[in-house]
């Protein structure tokens, strides 16, 4: 172990999948500590530190819940709050629960984020809405003028790549097939059983062009939890060890947003400079990708940026087969946000923390030491949607 | 939907308000005048949208050293996209709609959806202004327009 990485281990994972037309969400969030909690081989009574995942600070406000799940499953944590950025919300809790960890203001640290997104959306289906209906929020522009949904603005940054690069619809389209045949291999995924070509992309409806339907993440409910814990304590529970090699982060207001280049790249640069400084790591070490993918554009940002090719060969790159099974990355191995559930960056965060366990069965990366979960989310104020990035490495316990 | 005036009145507003806020009263209430406002620095010159402190050196109390100021309403189309599906029911019948993100000749991006002729491939970097739809409810919509075809 390098000397810079943080003392922390992710000690237990849970996961609720598929909808729950039935259940609310602090019931699926108290559900998914339980068995996080369980899978460490762990009491309800060891855990004295509890974290709420939550998607606040986006566009409009998601649908949220005035409980906490410590209360339902009866925690007996000396510490619970609510953090999270849009879809960063691993990401950010893990840097948050670190500092109590490492002063000793607590031994294990539950973290859980839950979503009934998809539960929502058959509610609004009836009054003549389609898609998650958010909430009004101070500073929200465009939504007078049509800007209702996350694809009314994101789909900007596939545009303007497009117009940049000369990126085409098809080679967006081999993000979502590849991530699909992926999600074939993952039966806990919404499209398991249902591979996807490029016809298929192209076939898809247009919802706001450039994006057909298949370039558009999923709706979901589920929640999943984790138990963060100090690298020592981890060794001695019930499941491998998974350490925290390294974090970083970055914003879009810090060095995109004035030169208007965050419509073709994310704010990845200082975030994988932390992260890969703590790691004591490079490019070449990352076994797996697990790259946020509320859309296709995104991974094809992310791929650029992190540097597996150059800015503007996105196309080419995923075009070529490098992101699915066999490929050079394997990226977004469980479906991701297009082909298994929707759950922010938890949804990448769990596949990364059961691919470096060796719990990822048919879609398993062989000799898989390091894998890399990136969140991303924020306002929807342009030109500076969007704009945190996170960067957290995660590897087998040596 | 011009520039100048709207020859019959629009039906009545079946969309989301527009969300006017305590920063953005003074755009909004700009666009019923027919103007677009950028939040502009009298210490140095730079335009913002939308409220902003100014990036370029030590401000004021309260961002005081800025105001809405008269913009040329003009810029360039940076992107768009196309709204084949209605999110709301009151844009069941505006679908497809062209929705831009234009870059102002001042340096701003805004976004609004477009007017006139629709944008296709190859339209990026072309000259747009802005148009102004009024409605009785008291407020104006903005949108871009092609110039000069
Ligand atoms: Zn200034």
């Amino acid at each position: 172990m390098g000397s810079t990485q943080p003392d922390l281990a992710v000690a237990g994972l849970g996961v609720v999948a598929g909808p729950q037309a039935d259940r609310s969400q602090r019931m699926m969030a108290a559900e998914a500590a339980r068995l996080a909690i369980a899978d460490a081989g762990l009491n309800i009574s060891d855990i004295d530190g509890a974290v709420d995942l939550r998607r606040t600070g986006g566009g409009g406000d998601r649908g949220s819940y005035s409980d906490a799940f410590t209360r339902v499953l009866g925690l007996p944590a000396n510490f619970y709050f609510v953090i999270g950025r849009g879809g960063a919300l691993a990401g950010l809790g893990i840097a948050a629960a670190a500092s109590f960890l490492q002063r000793g203001l607590a031994k294990h640290v539950v973290l859980v984020g839950a979503v009934d997104d998809w539960s929502k959306s058959q509610e609004t289906k009836k009054h003549g809405h389609r898609g998650m209906a958010h909430a009004e929020k101070e500073g929200y522009w465009g939504k007078a003028l049509g800007d209702l949904r996350a694809a009314s603005h994101h789909s900007w940054m596939a545009a303007r790549h497009m117009a940049v690069y000369g990126t085409t619809s098809e080679q967006l389209g081999a993000i979502s097939v590849q991530q699909r045949a992926w999600a074939c291999l993952n039966p806990e995924a919404k499209m398991y059983g249902r591979p996807i070509t490029i016809e298929d992309h192209q076939n898809s409806p247009w919802v706001v062009e450039p994006y057909h339907l298949f370039d558009i993440s999923q709706v979901s409910d589920g929640a999943i939890a984790f138990v963060l814990t100090t690298r020592e304590r981890a060794r001695d529970l019930a499941k491998p060890a998974v350490d925290i090699l390294g974090q970083g982060f970055g914003e879009v207001a810090a060095d995109l947003w004035w030169e208007k280049k965050n419509f073709q790249q994310m704010a990845v640069h200082n975030a994988k400079k932390q992260a890969l400084a703590e790691s004591g790591l490079g490019l070449q070490d990352i076994d797996v990708a697990e790259l946020y993918d509320c859309f296709t554009a995104e991974v094809l940002f992310q791929l650029e940026d992190y540097g597996w090719c150059e800015k503007g060969d996105g196309g080419a790159f995923v075009e070529a087969g490098n992101i699915g099974p066999g490929g050079s990355i394997p990226t977004n191995t469980g479906g991701g946000l297009l082909s298994c559930y929707h759950l922010g960056d938890l949804t990448g965060f769990a596949e990364a923390v059961r691919q470096v366990r060796g719990e990822a069965g048919e879609r398993q990366v062989a000799n898989c030491e390091v894998a890399l979960s990136t969140g991303h989310g924020g306002e929807l104020v342009s030109p500076g949607m969007c704009s945190i990035h996170t960067t957290t490495l995660l590897g087998k316990a040596a | 939907m011009t520039t100048t005036e709207t020859t019959e009145a629009p039906p009545a507003w079946n969309k989301p308000p527009p969300n006017i806020d305590k920063d953005s009263r003074e755009f909004w209430d700009g666009l019923a005048r027919h103007e677009l406002l950028l939040w502009t620095c009298h210490t140095c010159g730079a335009q913002y949208w939308p409220k902003a402190y100014c990036i370029k050196h030590e401000n004021e109390p309260w961002a005081a050293n800025l105001s809405w100021q008269p913009s040329s309403g003009r810029g360039k189309l940076f992107a768009y996209n196309v709204h084949h599906w209605a999110f709301h029911p009151g844009f069941k019948d505006e679908v497809p709609y062209y929705y831009a993100l234009v870059e102002l000749d001042e340096g701003p991006l805004i976004s609004a959806t477009m007017v006139g002729r629709p944008p296709a491939a190859g339209d990026v970097g072309k000259a747009v202004r802005i148009a102004y739809e009024d409605h009785p409810e008291g407020f104006t919509i903005p949108h871009f327009e092609f110039v000069g075809d």
